[in-house]
């Protein structure tokens, strides 16, 4: 087996055919990857293939293809994409730190005692890192099992073993707790490194973030048991009730009589109306309800035709006749007299006798309309008169 | 006594036998849930409640009412249950995650009546609780009713989303409820 001789070597191969291997990272889970399609990604080059067949990058089986897994869970753990956890890695580490120390106390030589405290050092690290990892990993799996697994025994069972998972990294952080507080106390006393103790508080709080989440994660998975439990008792009570129910025996066999009839809930009830009415002050003085009305009013005018209003009957008094007389001189009459007689038309008119009293200003008044009005049956002479201080002509009859 | 100011729009909705749920988009809903889940308010509410004979009853995430004297009759409540049954029955068989907060719409249901007998046949089976023959008009008929019950709501009108309410509990609940003898559940075939 061919392997790679540097890191330069491995990083060129692996950006050569990064579109492959990315095509394949993304079809992971998906267990076909055809040689056919990864050909069409290397441009049908076969040697491109075979060249990282040889380095283990890929492996193949029959026709499909697939990531190696080393590199592979390179990958996932570099992405953050891993969806195993590993608690046994945590332990490991916990195990190597254990042993350095205890190589530490043995070492005599200053040199190789920096050595191991350096290891240490850099395992305590790597702890924090991977199991604050771990967890974040722990919780999107849960989530996803929850939300995407089809199956319910499965999505049960998934679910009760991350939750063992959990249980193994909250026992591997107690683990390292313990170790960097009493287990080897001295060492972490006399080992007076600036930098140890640095990465101890850190580690410290990291393992106490973990603690938090962990309580959380604890809390969410009994919550998701819970709720499958019940949607499981719930649809296997409702198959039941439906098998009896189809078989007419529901009522006879169960006591969904008893059930029933203790339950008082309102929804059973049919919906009440409340036919209360109308506050009247409400109609009286709401400007709003003045609208409303008015909309009704018009609505129940179109349909039916409104009733003229009748008239009072007319009181008897008004339709009585009633006469008022005036005398009128009649003008005509006053004319053919005049027309009769020799006098000057003046004269007569002072002189007329008429059927009431006529003052003398109105005896003028009838000259001047007679005189108008007739003019033609008379004849006006050039002669003028005078009397009470009023000058008049003088007429006579034709 | 001191009630919170939304008493009566509670009272409204309670009275007509229907549920005030958590998890309601209806902003109104929402802030009504939110005064009765308020223990204080909780305490004034059932007191006031009391005095007019009505019980307000909590759930997990929703309330409604309950009074000590029904006047309805048996046989009218074992009819309303006995639909129950068969609408969650129906449901549950299209998915058996159809509880609360669940999303769907009713093409969803359609579609995939054509390719489920079974689901069909309990789609039939509801006919007589509707009055309606066309599939869709069944369907149609059982949501509005439901949503009338307050144990769903039309979430998205756009998309067509129905989702479904925390009373949905209510249901199963009932269901829960009622006892099988074992005898007669060794009788049920599996």
């Amino acid at each position: 087996m061919n392997t790679f001789s540097s890191i330069r070597e491995l990083l060129l191969a692996l950006y050569r055919e990064e579109k492959l291997l990315t095509e394949m990272f993304k079809k992971r889970k998906t267990t076909d990857y055809k040689y056919e399609y990864a050909l069409d990604l290397v441009e049908n080059n076969d040697n491109k293939l075979q060249y990282l067949i040889d380095r283990s990058v890929i492996r193949q089986n029959g026709n499909n293809l697939e990531i190696d897994d080393l590199y592979l869970q390179f990958f996932e753990q570099v992405l953050d994409a891993n969806e195993e956890i590993n608690t046994s890695y945590i332990n490991e580490n916990l195990e190597k730190v254990k042993q350095n120390i205890d190589y530490y106390f043995n070492e005599q030589n200053e040199q190789r005692k920096y050595e191991y405290l350096r290891i240490i050092k850099n395992t305590l690290r790597k702890i924090g890192i991977i199991t604050l990892r771990n967890i974040v990993d722990l919780k999107r799996n849960i989530d996803n099992t929850f939300k995407s697994e089809p199956t319910y025994k499965n999505k049960r069972a998934k679910l009760i073993n991350l939750d063992n998972k959990r249980k193994g990294i909250t026992k591997l952080i107690e683990q390292t707790e313990y170790l960097i507080t009493e287990d080897d106390i001295t060492f972490f006393r006399t080992a007076t490194d600036e930098e140890l103790t640095r990465i101890i508080v850190q580690l410290k709080m990291q393992l106490s973030k973990c603690t938090h989440n962990l309580i959380e994660i604890e809390r969410q998975v009994i919550d998701f048991l819970n709720q499958i439990q019940q949607q499981s008792g719930v649809i296997e009570k409702l198959r039941q009730i439906k098998y009896l129910k189809d078989q007419f025996i529901l009522e006879t066999t169960t006591d969904i009589k008893q059930v029933v009839a203790a339950n008082k809930s309102v929804i059973f009830e049919p919906k009440p109306n409340y036919p209360l009415k109308l506050s009247l002050e409400y109609l009286q003085t709401d400007e709003v309800a003045f609208a409303s009305i008015k909309k009704i009013a018009n609505r129940l005018k179109l349909g039916t035709k409104l009733k003229h209003p009748v008239a009072d009957k007319i009181s008897d008094e008004y339709l009585e006749t009633q006469f008022e007389e005036e005398i009128q001189i009649n003008l005509e009459e006053v004319k053919n007299s005049f027309v009769a007689s020799s006098h000057n038309l003046f004269d007569f008119v002072m002189n007329y006798n008429f059927i009431k009293n006529v003052s003398f200003d109105e005896r003028v008044t009838i000259y001047c309309q007679l005189v108008s009005q007739y003019e033609n049956a008379f004849e006006i002479t050039e002669q003028f008169a005078e009397k009470d201080d009023i000058e008049f002509a003088m007429i006579y009859p034709k | 006594m001191e009630v919170p100011a939304q008493t009566a729009e509670i009272f409204k909705i309670l009275s007509k036998g229907q549920f005030i749920s958590s998890n309601s988009s209806d902003k109104m809903i929402n802030t009504l849930f939110n005064v009765i889940d308020e223990e204080r308010n909780f305490d004034k509410l059932y007191e006031y409640f009391l005095n007019i004979n009505f019980v307000l009853e909590k759930g997990e995430e929703y309330f409604y009412f309950s009074r000590s004297e029904t006047k309805v009759d048996l046989e009218n409540k074992i009819e309303t249950a006995f639909r129950w049954i068969d609408i969650i029955d129906f449901f549950k068989t299209f998915d058996n995650s159809f509880s609360t907060g669940y999303r769907f719409t009713p093409s969803e249901i359609l579609v995939r009546i054509k390719t489920d007998a079974e689901l069909e046949t309990k789609l039939d089976g509801l006919k007589k609780h509707t009055d309606k023959e066309k599939h869709q008009d069944i369907l149609d008929k059982i949501l509005k009713k439901l949503i009338d019950e307050t144990f769903i709501e039309l979430e998205n009108e756009i998309t067509n989303q129905y989702k479904v309410l925390a009373s949905f509990k209510y249901l199963e609940q009932l269901i829960l409820t009622i006892n099988i003898p074992d005898e007669v559940k060794n009788e049920i075939p599996e």
